[in-house]
């Protein structure tokens, strides 16, 4: 069975509300075993879920069975069990917490009890993790949890003379929050609470059908489907099994909204390489030939030599004949073999578009950063996280010791590329042994238990469970007990004392790859799946204060709070009133604008005698202080950064700027009639993106990259790419210009060039002029060309391209991808896309903040489920 | 024999399967004058410790049953019956910690990490060597192959007059080997060493946790395995450049191959036992006894303890048992229990030890623990162990064996510590051997006994307390 999320095209500067939402959904999300009793035959009934490794039960006594059509029917007591313990429905359990058993079935008679055992994951009839089971009349489901005995008692019960001996669907669930329910026939008809968590399960019991692991607990009557979930089933999807019937696969419903065969093929393969190979001069812009190779309906119409696709016929399609003949793409790299096998099989079968028009930048991230990386906390993430969990601040030696996270995909929290050398392991080693130095061991260790006993027949492993799960943000298992236990040992065994061992004990910790590392369970088939509580805690805490989880947030995952949207939506906006969240965008703003780098700019001292290192700390706290203004303090929407009429600025940036200083500190100014002046492009912390020469391809490619997230490709090898000098008569602008009215050049320069003309009057170091050194008279009108349009819209004034800006949705959309990537910790893929356009909308309906934003951003199945790898 | 020559060392080799080379050793290279110079052989004392013990009434088998693997050194042994440490009883405690903390100091532990006085090696090192042991010498070597370790007690066997242990425990060959044959290149401070051991031992616990997340039961995917794989790889090298053994002594043999045991918080879940072949047990803990002895032969190390299995030890063995190339027994103590976890390990046979019935597993278990002691003594008393007085390392030491109770049902506390197993070597002439004697006496009785023999004026217990020698041992 195939689980994956469908790639959907998106249809660019159309509202991201219009795209289709259900083909990003799996009915069959979190399904681990599933028995349909399709195969006729055998002494083994198979688990056909496809999920992870089959298992597989097998009949102890093929006498007692009998298949029929689709069912099997147990007629005397008999074993029907797996041979090993059930390890991937035990642990996927334990990691959800939360469960669905689901059945159809049909009761032999009513009379059976004991209960007798219907589904039971369980080692005799005392020890189980979960049984469904049948009393009489009625329905039975025992579960094992923290709160519960070894037995799973207290049960959940159907009501008395709910049990019908007719085919049945029965269905419990149990979700994170401790609510369990039991539907017979997709109606609930008994519900209670079932507390606590399921950290206690038996990671060796087994599972068995129609009769207890002992065989002394049989149950009668016909299998039809079993299935059991890491998950709680929703009512409306319980509904909805019901009304598909005994043999339904999961699913069902929703993969019939979902078109296949075809559209797979476009959305996976021939939409991502026109993006790559075709659509720089195929696209509604460019349209060489006059074909427009980016919209379904001009693609179809075809160019100035007719029609280029004839659906159904590859041979027959011009498209076809000038890739496979390498014609095209003209003066770049062919395309592979497995290119041109997707594309001639696209057209043999139908040419079928899934969008009406291609949006390039959301394939720009497939391959490899599409794989699952485990994140290591960067050097601002573990500082944070050392003085949340042990209230020491490390952050001076931290940032001498620890190697700079160097920036991938723009961002340096990049996980792929947050890579491990020995300058860390050292680093983490030292810093680990200064910061229990600065700590009062005792005193915290106290915070987890009073015992001072160092033997681990007495509290220590409990000392230990306590204060592992709060510095490594989660219970421990067992091996994590023993191991961190072990230290205490060996320190007693050297003669050492309490203190000394709780010292070492947290030394190691912190050095733990759970404390180093942000380790989730990245195993589930390959499918999405919800992330537990414990990862979620984590998950917020990092993305709103780049940090560990504090006690609140530890509690609600404790209790399954975070399960309930209500109370997860509080959580959120309690953390957003705390002081880290402002820092931990401050850090989103640092690195989307890269202002790390002004701390190397180097500026020709001949051309630019006032700079100093100074004016670049100037200008990056100029940018961090208008940010917290406009994106906290007025809470404005985060495109508001373009163009708000005000800026913060030193004495000396203000000098800089002509503006008359306010103050001896850091001060705000009202821009309203300063002309030019007046939104982050217009800073010096941007504007020096274009370097000495305030280069206009420099400048143009940042707003075209990071404001309007749109896609260029790599000069072709052998241009001459440096620019000739101003001289007079002859500015910046004028020579763009040229390159734009290149034939070979204009094709790409024409989408970023123009960007920059607005930027004209600011030179290499943000110092705003009316001439140019030759004394050329400078501009700032020009045009600007949003990706996927056809036609650029003119400014007058740089004013205005501010405002065409902040008032573009393009713009607000790439905030969101950019807050959005920062937050995930690595680049977005096509198959984000369709959840990317619900926070989009959800944030824009809140008022487009950077509150509002992280809101919808943590409330979206990005975070609250993750990919998986199949094991 | 007034002098010996020893021009090569051959091989120590182990009857099962471990063997080490040992190269030429500058230090057993003795000459006749130096010879001469040693015609009184150093005061040595060492304890050796087995878990669990052997129930009284097995003990009065003699060589015929458990104790035969000892017969072929009986000569030079003397077998204590009867011996007590019913004063060792603490309300509360588990008996197997107040008998194991009783072997070689009589006393009940003081709390949980400290014994309740000296142990005999050490009343005995500090009365030999009031200024301490010759310069470079190892000044005690505590070592050990155990995995119960919840309290020190268990596994450690040598303790300070204060009561604190008298070395940190070497529980891995490697470690053991760097103990004696190695050198740090930390500052001359003991206190530092010891640090560096100990934050080795951290070190070597994060790497476990990183070593989890690379292998097969990693939550990880494959990119983050490979991740976490690099960073293992980077501690290891780190572990490398800072903790590594900088040298070793001039002669010492090879650097044994990593131990492939459980060590540390693993080694033992909470109790719970683990699971350990008869192959795994013996090859580790073969080449922990030929070290520990090699030590003694190249006179680095004249004082200690040495452990095979902690008291109250939780293990599930497998594995055929052979002696005297015969197959004995097969161990499989969970099948055997029809048990698994802490009730399926052999500790399990001691508590329902009955007297009136075979206890056949029991008896393969003490069985094997006295073969493999006797494995140790074997390599103090072989041609490679021979000294210049004639006689063997064995013969001119005090070497005492002990255990932890004399039955194991924790149903009578006095019965429990009554009958503990003891034997002695004669330490040059000091004490009967051949025998099996019932001394019938209290340890402490027996261990002071042993202190005035051994020329030490110092006592264990309570000082008012009335004591009785027991003669019977001396020569």
């Amino acid at each position: 069975m195939k689980i994956s999320r469908r790639v959907a095209g998106i249809f660019i500067l159309v509202s991201f509300a219009s795209l289709p939402n259900a083909v990003a959904q799996q009915a069959d999300r979190g399904l681990i075993v599933l028995y349909d009793f399709a195969q006729g035959s055998g002494q083994t009934v198979r688990d056909v879920s496809g999920v992870g490794t089959p298992l597989d039960l097998v009949i102890e006594k093929s006498s007692s069975v009998r298949w029929t059509n689709g069912a099997l029917v147990v007629e005397s007591s008999t074993s029907i069990a797996s041979a090993q313990p059930a390890k991937k429905v035990i642990d996927a359990v334990k990691r959800s917490n939360a469960i669905t058993i689901e059945a159809w079935l049909k009761p032999a008679n009513n009379a059976q009890t004991g209960p007798a055992r219907i589904v039971s994951l369980s080692s005799d009839t005392s020890q189980r993790n979960v049984t469904l089971g049948q009393d009489k009349d009625f329905y039975d489901v025992r579960l094992r949890v923290t709160g519960s005995d070894n037995n799973g008692l207290p049960s959940t019960s159907s009501p008395k003379k709910s049990l019908q001996t007719r085919l049945s669907h029965i269905v419990f669930t149990r979700d994170a929050a401790g609510t369990a329910i039991i539907y017979i026939d997709g109606k609930q008809i008994a519900n209670g609470k079932v507390n606590g968590n399921f950290s206690n399960w038996d990671g060796k019991h087994r599972l068995a059908l129609a009769n207890e692991i002992t065989k002394d607990r049989p149950w009668l009557g016909e299998l039809h489907r079993v299935a059991i979930y890491d998950r709680a089933l929703a009512p409306k999807e319980v509904q909805q099994s019901f009304a598909a019937g005994a043999k339904a696969m999961p699913g069902t419903p929703m993969r019939e909204a979902v078109a296949a065969g075809n559209n797979d093929v476009f959305d996976n393969k021939v939409a991502p390489l026109f993006a790559k190979h075709c659509l720089e001069c195929h696209d509604s812009a460019i349209k060489k030939g006059g074909l427009d190779l980016s919209r379904k309906v001009a693609a179809l119409a075809g160019g100035e030599s007719g029609k280029v696709i004839t659906p159904g016929k590859a041979a027959e399609s011009l498209l076809w004949e000038s890739v496979e003949s390498n014609e095209m793409p003209k003066d770049r790299a062919p395309l592979s073999a497995n290119e041109k096998v997707a594309l001639r099989k696209w057209l043999d079968a139908g040419a079928d578009w899934s969008v009406e028009q291609i949006d390039p930048a959301i394939y720009l991230h497939e391959g490899h950063a599409g794989e699952i990386w485990v994140q290591r906390l960067t050097v601002p993430e573990y500082i944070e996280t050392v003085r949340s969990t042990v209230g020491v601040d490390i952050s001076k030696e931290a940032r001498e010791m620890l190697p700079p996270d160097l920036r991938a995909d723009g961002f340096s929290n990049t996980a792929y590329n947050l890579n491990i050398d020995l300058k860390h392991v050292e680093a983490y080693s030292k810093l680990a042994e200064i910061i229990v130095s600065r700590m009062d061991v005792l005193k915290f260790a106290a915070r987890f238990s009073k015992s001072q006993l160092l033997s681990t027949d007495d509290t220590m492993r409990q000392h230990v469970e306590a204060m592992g799960k709060w510095m490594l943000r989660g219970p421990l298992d067992e091996r994590d007990v023993n191991n961190y236990s072990g230290i205490a040992t060996t320190v007693a065994s050297a003669g050492g004392d309490f203190k000394q061992a709780m010292t070492y004990m947290i030394e190691a910790m912190l050095q733990s790859p759970r404390f180093i590392y942000r380790i989730e369970n990245q195993h589930g088939g390959g499918a999405q799946r919800p992330v537990t509580q414990y990862e979620l805690a984590s998950r917020l805490s990092y993305i709103l204060w780049g940090s560990s989880p504090d006690e609140e947030l530890m509690r609600a995952a404790d209790a399954g709070d975070l399960a309930d949207r209500g109370k997860l939506a509080a959580q959120v906006q309690r953390m957003l009133k705390d002081s880290r969240t402002i820092d931990r965008s401050s850090q989103f703003l640092s690195e989307w604008l890269d202002l790390g780098r002004l701390a190397n700019l180097r500026p020709d001292a001949k051309k630019f005698p006032n700079w100093d290192a100074q004016l670049a700390t100037d200008m990056r706290d100029e940018t961090l202080a208008y940010f917290r203004e406009v994106a906290w303090k007025q809470n404005r929407p985060l495109s508001d950064l373009l163009n708000a009429q005000l800026t913060y600025a030193t004495p000396r940036l203000a000098e800089h700027y002509g503006l008359t200083s306010l103050s001896e500190d850091i001060s705000q100014y009202d821009l309203s009639s300063v002309a030019g002046r007046g939104g982050i492009l217009t800073q010096g912390s941007v504007l020096t993106v274009g370097g000495d020469g305030a280069s206009m391809v420099s400048r143009g490619l940042f707003v075209l990259h990071d404001l309007l997230r749109g896609t260029v490709n790599a000069p072709p090898p052998c241009v001459n790419t440096t620019p000739p000098p101003t001289k007079a008569g002859l500015t910046q602008r004028g020579i763009a210009e040229s390159r734009i009215a290149d034939a070979n050049c204009g094709v790409c320069h024409a989408r970023f060039e123009p960007l920059a003309f607005g930027l004209e009057k600011f030179d290499g170091v943000g110092a705003f002029h009316e001439r140019d050194k030759h004394g050329n008279a400078l501009r700032d009108d020009g045009e600007i060309l949003f990706p996927g349009e056809a036609k650029p819209v003119p400014y007058k004034t740089s004013a205005e391209l501010m405002d065409l800006l902040a008032n573009s949705e393009r713009v607000r959309e790439s905030l969101t991808w950019k807050v959005t990537q920062f937050a995930l910790g690595r680049p977005l893929l096509a198959a984000d896309a369709p959840v990317v356009a619900e926070i989009h909308k959800a944030a824009q309906q809140d008022g487009g903040t950077y509150a509002s934003l992280i809101t919808a951003i943590v409330l979206s199945d990005l975070v609250q489920e993750t990919r998986t790898e199949k094991q | 024999m007034t002098s010996r020559k020893i021009t090569r060392r051959t091989m120590l080799k182990g009857a099962g399967a471990v063997t080490i080379g040992l190269p030429l050793l500058e230090e057993m290279l003795v000459s006749t004058t130096t010879a001469a110079e040693q015609a009184s052989v150093p005061v040595r004392a060492f304890n050796v410790f087995f878990g669990l013990g052997i129930p009284a009434p097995l003990q009065t088998e003699g060589f015929d049953g458990v104790l035969e693997p000892l017969k072929p050194l009986s000569d030079k042994l003397l077998i204590m019956r009867g011996v007590d440490h019913v004063r060792a009883d603490e309300k509360g405690i588990n008996a197997h910690y107040d008998g194991a903390s009783a072997a070689f100091t009589a006393e009940p532990p003081d709390g949980e990490a400290k014994a309740g006085g000296a142990s005999i090696d050490q009343m005995i090192r500090h009365a030999h060597y009031p200024m301490g042991l010759p310069a470079g010498m190892v000044p005690t070597l505590v070592g050990g192959t155990f995995f119960r370790r919840s309290r020190v007690g268990r596994y450690v066997h040598s303790y300070n007059p204060d009561g604190t242990v008298a070395a940190t425990m070497q529980e891995k060959p490697r470690d053991l080997f760097e103990r004696v044959f190695g050198t740090v290149s930390v500052a001359g401070d003991p206190e530092d060493v010891q640090q560096q051991r100990l934050k080795r031992s951290v070190l070597d616990t994060v790497a476990e946790q990183y070593k989890f997340l690379t292998g097969a039961n990693s939550p990880l995917g494959a990119n983050s395995k490979a991740r976490v794989a690099e960073h293992l790889e980077r501690i290891r090298e780190y572990e490398q450049r800072a903790y590594a053994m900088k040298d070793k002594v001039a002669g010492a043999p090879d650097l044994p191959a990593e131990s492939k045991l459980l060590h540390g918080g693993e080694a033992d879940p909470g109790g719970m036992g683990i699971d350990i072949t008869l192959e795994e047990l013996t090859s580790e803990w073969r080449l922990m006894a030929d070290l520990y002895a090699l030590a003694i032969q190249t006179d680095r190390v004249r004082f200690g303890s040495l452990t095979f299995l902690a008291a109250g030890e939780r293990i599930r063995l497998t594995g055929d048992y052979e002696y005297d190339g015969k197959r004995r027994f097969q161990f499989d103590d969970a099948a055997q229990h029809k048990a698994s976890g802490d009730k399926g390990c052999s500790h399990e046979w001691w508590h329902k030890f009955d007297e009136k019935k075979k206890n056949e597993q029991l008896r393969a278990h003490a069985h094997m623990k006295m073969r493999e002691v006797a494995y140790f003594l074997q390599r103090l008393n072989g041609k490679e162990a021979m000294e210049a007085n004639g006689k063997s390392i064995m013969e001119n030491s005090l070497i005492t064996i002990s255990t932890e109770s004399g039955d194991g049902r924790h149903n009578d506390v006095k019965r429990e510590l009554t009958g503990v197993f003891h034997a002695i070597t004669g330490a040059s002439g000091r004490f009967k051997t051949g025998q099996i004697m019932d001394v019938n006496a209290e340890g402490l009785d027996v261990y002071n006994t042993m202190l005035a023999a051994m020329g030490v004026s110092g006592r264990l217990g309570p000082e008012k307390r009335k004591a009785t020698s027991i003669d019977a041992i001396r020569v």
